[in-house]
């Protein structure tokens, strides 16, 4: 018998990002409305596949992430109107999400200052999440042991939110956490500039990352590239990037570094060479830090040099076993 | 001599990938048929949900289209070692008119798209999913529980009267329209007189799962639907408008047609709709009902019946959702069972030792499998009703069933096949060798011989090639 699937969907909802994609100067304009009812369909249609695929839906917001739907929990009787022309249970994700949603809507602060969204944590929850369901032998009443009927994870992220490098070490650990898992994620880039750690979080799961040329065809890109379990991709292909964005993110200002130093140890990143390591306080050997200063292909090496602290390098005395250096990697 | 030949292990009813039993029928259905099938939502919605998961996902990437596009275009998608089941799927689409002549373009059929496009956006007025019926103050509706009880108990009332049917007890009768049923499938068979008697199909039946017996039960309904003039769009309409019911809601039956209120009644009696009088205006599917086009299990799980009345029907059927035999490199079983009916099919083909209020213990031994042979139990099918219904602590072995007995329980069966027959004749006295050759040589160009002896000269052939031989020699006598 053929496996159910589970599918998390992560929505991005940055206020300002989607008032962007909505601009009529856009080529394509893409409202939340229309965003939403496609996005509806799309959920339907994967519950429709199967009776038992399930289904988890996360919020992505301002600051905060909360889960909008999950298909485990039970959505109390009298909520929902029963209605002869419309399926009980997508009408019941239908309702649930555009309801939550509306709720967080709602609760925003006017505030001049947005912060950013909270993708990592909503990618977290997902992650949680699955791996609540597909070890159920945990949870108190384990029925579900049959192999059979566990779900086959996936998540998708539909992001319209630019990187953000602060966040570059919570997803490269949440990524490192769905591989273990064998979870698939999957990327849905509907607006903004491509972003380098979703494209490597799809390239290292084995999913696929997508930027939407035609925004207005989305709901026909989510059922051909993201509805199809890994099964059937075996048989009908996926669109897979061409080429990845490798670049990481550095450890001490977050910026994304073409060229890194990175620690012997325990291989932090660091944009530019460091008497100290800062996450496992190394001492590096002063030599080696004035031959890396000298070889780096740096722009502007005086600037760089300035923000050393000088205490720092004072205290990074030779020590009488130099075995520890830093690397420069490309 | 007689040929020593080993048979194939009988045809495994439910292999991994085979389609759904019903697909065949609705592809036997002409277009008109279907075509007004599809003009109902919640049909389009479980007919999609009965495909294979390639045919869905190209449905699906249909679905929105409003153009239809070039062959070329979707076979693009496929990677080379797809190909085949690609072609498959697009085969099984046109044989049921979602897809129309896909040789060119590719496009779905318009009732069938705008049908499914309904049941995913929602809206329209077609009431295909059933109209609730209204809340009723005096009552609440029936409990989950109470539907999964009821269910349970009319279906173990089927299987319980066809595996008695063979030891001369005599059970709970189930009524008469499911007696016409069992009989018309050829499940059970009159015998000298009144008493039904199980057949060798049965026997197979007994060991399928609940979900592919119920639908092996409706098949034949349909069959038997469409002889009794009834509307076979109705009849499977209303059944797959059941199968996207929800469980615990009560549903009005004002919008039925006559023809489905008859169809409530007999399906009142398989156990997938629950009436609290035959002429009451609302109905419940139960369990068996909604889970029709679905692969969970279509009795209760254990997890929905803790805290209702504890039968010995209700907690038997939570052991068999997880499983309760053990079997032993020694060919004990161990069922930890106290459920009448699974005792009676493990009777089938074990020899029962002991019995305890929660365990039953046999052995598996020649007699008793032979026995469950010569009803027309295949080996397959013991083995697999052995595995489906292992214990949790089983699940721990690999493999799961001890190799030496799954070994000897296929051996029982070739032995049962080592004598062929066959009929015919035995040509013998020839007068001469050059005689015996000359005709041996003219059965042999017909291939009629079955079995030779050039030292007695004589040989055995078919009865298909006797007239022919018979002719040759008499024309070579006569001619002589």
């Amino acid at each position: 018998m053929e496996k159910a699937s589970h599918l998390s969907v992560i929505v991005d909802l940055s206020p300002t990002q989607w008032h962007l994609s909505a601009q009529a100067d856009n080529q394509y304009p893409l409202s939340i409305q229309t965003f939403l009812s496609q996005l509806l369909a799309f959920l339907n249609t994967h519950i429709a596949s199967q009776h038992e695929n399930t289904l988890a839906v996360f919020g992505a917001l301002p600051g905060k992430s909360v889960m909008l739907y999950s298909s485990t929990d039970v959505v109390a009787d009298d909520a929902i109107a029963p209605d002869a022309n419309s399926y009980p249970p997508f009408k019941a994700v239908d309702s649930t999400v555009v309801q939550n949603m509306m709720y967080e809507f709602d609760a925003f602060q006017k505030s001049d200052h947005e912060p950013p969204c909270d993708l990592v944590g909503a990618l977290t929850k997902a992650l949680c999440y699955i791996n609540r369901i597909t070890h159920p032998s945990t949870t108190a009443n384990s029925a579900a042991e049959d192999p059979s009927i566990l779900p086959d994870p996936r998540i998708l992220i539909l992001s319209v939110s630019p990187d953000l490098s602060p966040s570059y070490i919570p997803i490269m650990n949440s990524i490192f956490s769905a591989q273990k898992l064998k979870v698939t994620i999957d990327i849905c880039k509907i607006y903004g500039p491509d972003t380098v750690f979703l494209q490597q979080a799809a390239h290292l799961t084995n999913g696929s990352y997508i930027y939407l040329e035609r925004r207005d065809a989305l709901l026909q890109y989510l059922i051909m590239s993201f509805l199809s379990p890994p099964a059937i991709r075996k048989v009908l292909a996926v669109p897979k990037q061409d080429k990845v964005d490798f670049r990481a993110a550095c450890f001490c200002h977050k910026n994304i570094v073409d060229i890194g130093f990175v620690c012997s140890v325990c291989l932090s990143i660091f944009c530019q060479p460091v008497p100290v390591c800062s996450t496992c306080r190394t001492k590096f050997p002063i030599k080696t830090l004035q031959r890396l200063n000298a070889s780096r292909p740096s722009l502007n090496p005086v600037n760089s040099r300035n923000s050393l602290p000088l205490a720092n390098l004072n205290n990074a005395s030779p020590r009488p076993t130099p075995t520890r250096n830093l690397n420069g990697v490309s | 001599m007689p040929s020593v030949q080993s048979l194939q292990p009988g045809d495994i009813s439910t292999s991994q990938n085979s389609p759904h039993v019903l697909l065949p029928f609705l592809q036997s259905q002409p277009q008109n048929t279907l075509t007004r099938l599809y003009q109902r939502p919640s049909s389009c919605l479980s007919i999609f949900r009965l495909l294979g998961p390639l045919e869905r996902q190209l449905i699906m990437n249909l679905l929105w289209l409003e153009s239809a596009i070039p062959t070329n275009t979707m076979a693009a998608w496929v990677v080379p070692e797809g190909k085949k089941l690609y072609n498959d799927a697009l085969t099984v689409m046109t044989g049921l008119h979602i897809i129309q002549n896909p040789t060119v373009k590719l496009a779905l059929n318009s009732t069938f798209r705008s049908s499914l496009r309904q049941a995913i956006t929602g809206g329209g007025n077609t009431g295909s999913f059933g109209v609730p019926a209204d809340k009723d103050d005096k009552r609440q509706p029936n409990a989950i529980e109470l539907l999964d009880a009821y269910a349970l108990e009319r279906w173990e009332t089927i299987l319980h009267y066809m595996v008695s049917s063979g030891q001369g007890q005599l059970p709970t009768k189930p009524s008469s329209g499911v007696l016409y049923l069992l009989q018309r499938s050829e499940l059970m068979k009159a015998n000298h007189g009144a008493t039904l008697q199980i057949t060798s199909s049965g026997f197979q039946f007994l060991l399928h799962s609940p979900h592919d017996q119920l639908w092996d039960l409706l098949l034949q309904y349909l069959h038997m639907a469409e002889e009794r003039q009834m509307d076979l769009v109705e009849v499977l309409s209303f059944l797959f408008m059941l199968s996207t019911m929800e469980l615990g809601r009560e549903y009005s039956t004002d919008s039925l047609s006559q023809t489905q209120k008859v169809l409530l009644e007999d399906l009142r009696d398989y156990g997938l709709i629950w009436q609290k009088k035959s002429s009451s205006k609302r109905f419940s599917p139960t369990r068996l009902a909604t889970t029709l086009t679905s692969l969970s299990p279509s009795l209760p799980t254990s997890n929905s019946r803790t805290g209702s009345g504890t039968n010995a029907v209700g907690v038997a059927a939570s052991s068999a959702q997880q499983g309760f035999i053990v079997l032993e490199t020694n060919y004990r079983v161990y069922a930890y069972t106290d459920n009448p009916l699974q005792t009676a099919v493990l009777n089938l083909f074990i020899t029962m030792k002991y019995r305890f209020p929660n365990l039953v213990v046999g052995m598996l031994t020649r007699e008793s499998v032979r026995k469950a042979l010569a009803n027309g139990i295949s080996a397959e099918q013991i083995i697999s009703y052995l595995s489906t219904h292992a214990h949790p602590q089983m699940r721990k072995n690999n493999p799961l069933l001890p190799v030496t007995v799954q070994d000897q329980i296929r051996l029982w069966e070739l032995e049962r096949n080592r004598l062929k027959s066959a009929e015919g004749y035995l040509y013998k006295d020839f007068a001469s060798q050059a005689d015996y050759m000359y005709v041996l040589e003219y059965a042999k160009q017909l291939d009629v011989v079955l079995w030779e002896n050039g030292a007695k000269r004589c040989f055995f052939g078919s009865l298909e090639g006797h007239a022919n031989v018979r002719g040759f020699i008499e024309r070579r006598t006569g001619g002589g």
